[in-house]
Parts: C-alpha cells; structure tokens; sequence
C-alpha cells in the first residue's frame, strides 16, 4: 500500500468504533477550535458517565492534584482548554488502548506522569500540557492497531520473534511508524499544533523545530517508562535515548535519581488509580 | 497497608486510607473499623476496592527484578547514554530494597 492511500486510510478512523454516541459528540465540539471552555464545561456536565469520568482523570495521578478538583468547570479552569481537549481524549481512548494492546494505556499513562515529573524538574511552563502529550504520544498504535488489526498483531509478533522495535516492525510492514500515523490523525482530529508536534516527533525529538524541550521531555519519558517496566509499548526492549535529546535536557545525576524516585511514588497511585477504574 | 477488593473485606478490617466517592467526598475516614454494615453500604455505592491496614502485595524478589532490567535493556545498553541509564536504574533499585 503507498503511503497516500495508507494516509487516507487512517484518516477515515474518524471516531473511535467502541466510544458511544456521546463521545462522538464530544469529538466533535472539541474538534472546533472556536469552541469555549464554557460550551465544553456544559457538554460535559450534561452527561454523569462522562463528568465522571473526566473527574477520575483530572484527579489521578496523571496531573499531579489527586483529590482536589470536584467539579468540571474547576478541572477546566485549572487545567485550561489545551489539556482538557487532549485530556477527553484520552478519556475517550481509555477503552480502546487496552483493547489495541494490552498495556498500552498503562504504558501511556506512566508517560504522561513521567513526563510531568521531568517537566517540573527542567522549570517548564505548563507540564499538564505535556502531560497530555504524554499519554497521547502513542495514539498511532491505538489508530493502527484499530484499521488493520490482524496486520498489527502480526506486526507486534514479528517485533517479539524477531528482537525488533515496534517501529522497526511497524516500518517493515507499512513503511510508516504510528509515530507518523499519529501524527496523521491528530491534524485529521485538529489537535493543537505542539500536541501533533510531540506525537510526530517522540522518537526524534531533535526534528521537533517549535516545541524541541516539550518533544524531548516525552521521548525521554517514553524512554524512562520502559526502562522501568510498567505496562506495555509493544516494545520487549527498552529503545535508545536519542543523545541530542539527552544533552538538551542536560539532567544531572541527582536531577535523574530524584526523578526516578519520584516516579517510584506516583506510579504506586497510579497502580491505584488503575486497580480502581477495573 | 494492601489495597482489597470490596467484595473481600471481613468485618473488624481497618482502613488505611479514607474512602472517597467519585466527587472526592469522605465516605469513612482512614481508621475506621469496618462493620458488616460498611462494608454492605460499600458494595451498594460501586466502590472497587479499598486500602487497610495489614501486609501489603508481596513484593518481587530484588534479584527478579534487577534480571527483568538486565533483559530489557540488553539490546541497547552499549548505545550512547544506555549505559549511565541502566546504572541509574541499578543504584535505584539497590536504594529501594535496602
């Protein structure tokens, strides 16, 4: 398949097969960019299965104030309209993730709050946003994996016989990585310009031109994550830094073990967090 | 401190961590002794799983786990930086079972 047509392809996953009807809605008023926080403050509010919903997320571990924010219109004020667009996206992904791959929104969301802790760490202005960022990085695997599912499954056989990357196999087979389709998806869905920029660019941050620190802050997160263990990529070895990457951040030796630390703290609740929402 | 299912709680088990509803309201603070009462109001309000107080999940053996971080890092740990990662990872996880 050339890589136009892939692209089309992939662009007609319009909305995600096992998201209700209210998602679908959803979708669509986030996908306006003229829409205000109030419109998407009473859409949600109309709806209790998705205020509640979007209350677990706000106040997991994923954005760092677990157990402060009770109402919507607060989690929008808080967190403003950029992370609670890709935020209800990752509400609306939830599902389909663990059914893509087992693990992968475990994998997802153990990014997204490494990432945040890295972002504190370097003094970055709004790490929710990279948190976002974060826990979509890898929506290309989820849009994959959904519009040739047995392809992807043969794909993430070939990676685990055969010692691969992911995206080594992903490159075999589509001559793309979900890096790419991503990428592809998101301008398709109008995500924000730095939200398309880091899924485009979480492997070769040094690519990313707007937003380098905010790219290299989730490739390394990634990167961390799978180092870790937790949860799943699709990965059975950790990938390399890229060491562009790694000098930009310029991390030191205890810069890098309180972040580890850290991170050995949040990701216990957000086991929790996890364990909760079976 | 464990974390159970809602659906194995005995009466006289005491929380660990309050139990909070989804709009983060106190439902029973940390210390309460649960009663047959508790735990039926509990399953009634949909609530999954709750901390108390007693040993928690055993945890994996260090030489387990520091095997698990030599396999996955086995196919890059002589790429640039790999290897100060790795080692990062080692003296965290020496500092966490100590």
């Amino acid at each position: 398949m050339d890589i136009q047509n892939l692209r089309s392809q992939i662009e007609k996953v319009d909305t995600l097969p096992t998201m209700p009807s209210v998602l679908k809605k959803l979708l669509k008023v986030i996908e306006n960019p003229k829409v205000s926080l109030n419109e998407i403050g009473n859409f949600i509010s109309s709806d209790p299965v998705l205020t509640t919903r979007v209350l677990k997320v706000v106040n997991s571990p994923i954005y760092g104030f677990p157990g402060r924010i009770s109402s919507v219109s607060q989690a929008l004020i808080l967190l403003g309209l950029n992370v609670v667009r890709g935020m209800l996206l990752g509400v609306s992904v939830f599902e389909v993730m663990e059914r893509a791959m087992v693990g992968l929104w475990e994998h997802s969301m153990g990014c997204a709050v490494t990432a945040r802790i890295i972002a504190q760490k370097k003094g970055v202005k709004e790490p929710e946003e990279i948190s976002v960022a974060a826990l979509l990085h890898d929506i290309g695997k989820v849009v994959l994996s959904l519009k040739f599912t047995d392809e992807y499954k043969d794909i993430l056989n070939n990676a685990e016989k055969n010692g691969l990357y992911i995206s080594e196999a992903e490159k075999a087979h589509f001559s793309i990585t979900h890096a790419e389709a991503g990428a592809w998806i998101a301008q398709k869905w109008n995500f924000p310009k730095s939200l398309i920029e880091v899924i485009e660019y979480h492997h070769k941050p040094h690519l990313s031109k707007n937003i380098p620190v905010q790219s290299a802050i989730v490739h390394l997160a990634d990167i961390l994550i799978q180092a870790r263990g937790f949860g799943f990529s699709g990965n059975n070895f950790v990938p390399p830094v890229h060491p562009a990457a790694w000098q930009a951040l310029n991390l030191s030796e205890t810069d890098m073990k309180e972040i580890l630390i850290e991170m050995e703290e949040v990701l216990e609740q957000a086991e929790d967090f996890l364990i909760s929402s079976e | 401190m464990a974390k159970i299912s809602v659906s194995n709680l005995n009466p006289g088990m005491k929380l660990s961590k309050p139990v909070v509803n989804e709009a983060n309201m106190i439902l029973f603070g940390e210390g309460t002794v649960l009663t047959e009462a508790h735990i039926e109001r509990l399953h009634n309000m949909n609530i999954n799983s709750v901390q108390v107080e007693g040993d928690s999940k055993p945890k994996k053996a260090k030489e387990e786990v520091l095997a698990e971080l030599d396999a996955r890092f086995k196919k890059t740990e002589n790429e640039p930086y790999m290897g100060i990662l790795k080692k990062l990872f080692i003296d965290h996880i020496e500092e966490l079972y100590k």
